[in-house]
């Protein structure tokens, strides 16, 4: 039984990593379009990607993009965060529903939506408006992190050390923040995954100055399919899975979600 | 021992949206050094009355004042507290000596002076050589001490504690029963405690405060508030007693069934109704100042003492004998009890 058991699991583990894996296997075509099995094999798309300005300077765009809308998202998480487990005011619900509602509304819709708002402030195309559709979808994420951790701070601790002589901020600084610091890592790691790979809002939003990975992936392939997009795309995935691993080390991401 | 420390005026506090106070009323001082049991029931307002103080809850109205001085313009932080809380709250990204440093730390206090305090706290509680520990690899007794500690460093006005005692194991929890009390004592810092046990209060305290539904009961020593409790309700929370209605024949003496004439302690006018109260432990076998005759309906033997149920008429009493090795009385059998004028407690006016 538990033979089979385990051949189950294998074959839905290889179902589910199977495109993946071909991925993988092309970025080692040596031939100019993608096929599969690879006849030869080789680095040469690999050289080619780090050799590709415009992937190398997309790159660069995305993770600073990414960094900046990580560490926003996150302060504005825990702002929301803080008002909505700490304060009972009128309009909480809504404000808790407004927050979380992109995850309710297809990325096309939003992208559409966002665009027309972002055009009439001369925002397409920047760096502003690309970060601030970015925050769009990555608030709802770290607000449910962090708002997971504070809720399992008991308020205790913290009047311990007000009653002990720490003023509000303080308590806010030492005891509070430390305190939540798992959802704010991975709220914030979550957020620079997802504004890093996110291209279907990208792509209505940026065109040449601030293209980012995704979106010029996305171009290339309108013109030539060869097996450089699968070497992208492995070396892609590595840094996703390194930025998991890192933080799963460090903090342990399963406790934090 | 006249001056006053801390005081409570008149202190009230209904909480929004609430049909009656959660704490109704009350008033009460403390002399320095003094450590004041608030007891009562859940929910009966002691914790709120702690919470106030701490200023952690803002009081509908009254006054709180430390060495006179009222403090409710005083924000939290600069009460100058300590507080040991139910659930210990240390804070669980710092090690022991940390915790305990925290308020040092608040206070401005150079490093250097901070090391040697907390060691000496750390002594003060027995936790010496574990200051490196992380929180939650403490037992909760050791938890508990490094909670005090916390409080006591900073060398407060005024200590709080938050039912202490009560996540600690039985065992445990006479230890540290005895040490709060000998750190108390040591540090002569002036203290209030809540809790809902009475053997904690009665053992722990200086001074008891019964509450009951928000209202303060009565207030006394633990052998003021055990032998002469001023009301029904803090004659049956501490302790078991038998109640016993009467009318007043003459001067400490009332007509009570089964007993014909009760003499007892206290002031009541001829002729009123009165309630008066027995401890079951007070009762003695044979005849006495007052004596009891009835048939014993129920027995229990329980090793150290007897617990028996006599009945004459309407009137039962329960009665709490030591007993020994010789013969004691059965079911069925007629006994006659007595019980000293001075144990038998006036409560009031009859209902």
């Amino acid at each position: 039984m538990k033979a089979i058991r385990n051949i189950c699991l294998t074959l839905l583990y290889l179902f589910l990593l199977a495109p993946i894996i071909v991925v993988f296997i092309v970025s080692f075509d040596t031939r100019q379009y993608l096929a599969f099995p690879p006849e030869s094999w080789s680095f040469g798309s690999y050289t080619k990607v780090f050799a590709n300005e415009a992937f190398i300077a997309a790159f660069g765009r995305s993770v600073v993009i990414g960094l900046v809308v990580g560490l926003v998202a996150v302060a504005i998480g825990m702002l929301l965060s803080m008002a909505l487990v700490r304060y009972k005011f009128r309009g909480r619900d809504t404000i808790g529903f407004l927050v979380l509602a992109p995850f309710l509304v297809p990325s096309i819709v939003l992208a559409v939506g966002l665009m027309l708002v972002l055009s009439p402030m001369g925002l397409l195309d920047s760096y502003a408006g690309i970060m601030l559709a970015h925050l769009g979808i990555t608030v709802p994420y770290t607000v449910r992190t962090i708002t997971m951790s504070l809720m399992a701070v008991d308020r205790r601790i913290e009047e311990a050390a007000m009653v002990h002589g720490a003023s509000p901020f303080t308590v806010f600084r030492r005891i509070t923040l430390p305190l939540v610091s798992p959802g704010l890592i991975a709220g914030g790691v979550i957020a620079f995954l997802i504004s890093f790979d996110e291209a279907t809002i990208s792509l209505f939003i940026v065109s040449i100055r601030t293209s980012t990975l995704p979106t010029e992936i996305y171009r290339y392939l309108e013109y030539s399919t060869d097996p450089q997009i699968a070497a992208l795309s492995v070396v892609l995935i590595l840094i996703s899975v390194a930025v998991v691993v890192l933080v799963e080390r460090l903090i342990g991401l399963r406790k934090a979600i | 021992m006249t001056e006053r420390h801390v005081s409570v005026e008149n202190l009230v506090k209904t909480y929004p949206g609430a049909a009656k106070p959660s704490v109704d009323d009350v008033s009460f001082s403390l002399p320095r050094g003094e450590m004041l049991a608030l007891l009562g029931p859940s929910g009966c307002g002691k914790t709120t009355i702690l919470r106030m103080i701490a200023g952690l809850v803002e009081p509908s109205s009254g006054a709180i004042r430390l060495n006179g001085r009222e403090v409710s313009g005083i924000p939290v932080h600069k009460r100058n507290m300590g507080m040991v809380f139910q659930a210990y709250a240390l804070f669980p990204h710092m090690t022991v000596a940390e915790n305990i440093a925290f308020g040092l730390e608040m206070r401005g206090i150079a490093k250097a002076d901070r090391a040697a305090k907390v060691a000496r706290a750390l002594d003060l509680v027995k936790l010496t050589g574990l200051g490196d520990r992380r929180t939650t690899q403490l037992s909760g007794g050791q938890q508990q001490r490094c909670a005090i500690a916390r409080s006591l460093v900073i060398e407060p006005e005024l200590l709080l504690l938050d039912e202490p005692l009560s996540n600690l194991d039985a065992k445990l929890r006479d230890e540290m029963r005895d040490e709060i009390r000998e750190i108390q004592g040591r540090t002569g810092v002036t203290a209030i405690f809540v809790t809902h046990d009475q053997d904690e209060a009665l053992s722990m305290a200086d001074r008891l405060a019964v509450m009951s539904a928000g209202r303060l009961e009565q207030i006394g020593t633990p052998r003021q508030i055990f032998d002469r409790p001023e009301t029904e309700f803090v004659a049956s929370f501490i302790g078991a007693g038998n109640f016993l209605n009467g009318r007043v024949t003459g001067a400490g003496e009332a007509a009570v069934d089964g007993f014909g004439t009760l003499r007892f302690v206290g002031d009541a006018a001829v002729g009123q109704d009165v309630r008066l109260m027995v401890r079951p432990h007070r009762l003695v076998m044979g005849g006495a100042a007052n004596s009891f005759t009835g048939t014993v309906e129920h027995i229990v033997y329980r090793g150290q003492i007897l617990t028996m149920t006599v009945r004459s008429g309407q009137t039962r009493l329960q009665a709490d004998l030591h007993t020994h090795a010789g013969a004691l009385p059965e079911k069925g059998q007629t006994v006659t009890l007595g019980v000293a004028p001075e144990d038998v407690t006036f409560i009031g006016r009859a209902a």
